[in-house]
């Protein structure tokens, strides 16, 4: 078959692509490719970028977890000042109850009388 | 920082050679999925076998889909460091290969993507040639040259990646991220454009 002819077929056509779209053969290529891949990637090793990014998602978490434990401490917080000002209006009053819905005036009065009567 | 931590238990198998335009055999696999994991807990050297088994595969995908030779080096790379980064987020149990050269024809289409805009830029009136050989002196293959440039890149792509390295149609839609019907149909009409363009040529000679 000669590459010269006019009518390529198929074969012809895969043929040519192969030797248009070969591979370098030398091994010694294959090497140094490898060596510079290699090279490029100790290049992103050694960045501290590599190391902020590995980090990032640790620190993401902690700091979710922590925002989480701050806002749940919050609301205990919250929570427990509440349930004492509940505790303070329905304990017990200081004063009996008597005393503390007798009006002012009846005190007055009954001091008067007691005065009047007393002497 | 990644630390060698040896796991990587260096066999003859896992510095063999595949030859060119061979996908790992199932032989590889056991040792491929260890290179794998030791790359994973950062052994370097298990990344470098990696590298090694896969580069030549990996350089087939990335200059079925650029225009040159330089291209093709840079996409390799660019692509080996891109799965390096994403090495944590790869399961294991998934075919490695099939996961490199999506990543290596993605970035291979970056790269194009990048050219066109350069060369909208700066050289509007060249059009590159898939292969550049000064001594050519292969009529078909200069003929072929010509007639691959009038593909589309997408069309010049699925028939290297077809009749030259036998991807199949899944494998290059899943590469190409376009569905399995569409590169068959790619490849028929890139045949077609092809035995037309180089009819044309013999009928101008």
């Amino acid at each position: 078959m000669s590459d010269l002819r006019l009518f390529p077929d198929d074969d012809d056509v895969t043929r040519g692509l192969r030797a248009i779209y070969a591979a370098p053969m030398g091994e010694s290529y294959w090497n140094e490719l490898q060596a510079r891949v290699m090279a490029r990637v100790a290049d992103v090793e050694l960045g501290w970028w590599t190391e902020l990014d590995r980090w990032a998602r640790p620190a993401l978490a902690a700091a979710a977890v922590l925002l989480l434990s701050a806002g749940v401490a919050m609301f205990r917080a919250h929570q427990s000042e509440a349930d004492i000002a509940s505790d303070v209006m329905l304990s017990s009053p200081a004063v009996p109850v008597s005393t503390a819905i007798r009006p002012a005036y009846q005190d007055d009065q009954g001091a008067r009388l007691r005065f009047l009567f007393g002497r | 920082m990644r630390v060698d931590t040896g796991h990587v238990s260096m066999t003859a198998a896992t510095t063999i050679e595949l030859p060119f335009g061979m996908s790992p055999g199932a032989d590889a696999k056991p040792d491929e999925r260890a290179l794998v994991v030791a790359a994973q807990r950062g052994s370097n050297d298990a990344f470098a076998q990696l590298v090694r088994l896969h580069q030549r595969r990996a350089y087939a995908v990335c200059r079925a889909i650029v225009l040159t030779h330089e291209d093709a080096e840079d996409a390799v790379q660019e692509g080996f460091l891109h799965a390096f980064k994403a090495l944590d987020r790869f399961l294991p149990d998934q075919p490695f290969g099939a996961w490199l050269y999506r990543i290596m024809a993605n970035a291979s289409l970056d790269l194009v993507r990048r050219r066109k805009v350069r060369d909208a830029d700066e050289l509007p009136e060249g059009v590159p040639m898939p292969f550049r050989d000064p001594g050519e002196s292969d009529e078909l293959r200069r003929r072929l040259n010509e007639a691959l440039t009038k593909l589309t890149d997408r069309q010049r792509s699925v028939i290297v990646l077809h009749d030259v390295e036998g991807f199949t149609h899944g494998e290059i839609g899943e590469m190409l991220g376009i569905p399995e019907g569409t590169a068959r149909s790619d490849l028929h009409h890139a045949r077609a454009s092809l035995r037309r363009i180089l009819g044309d040529v013999r009928s101008d000679l």
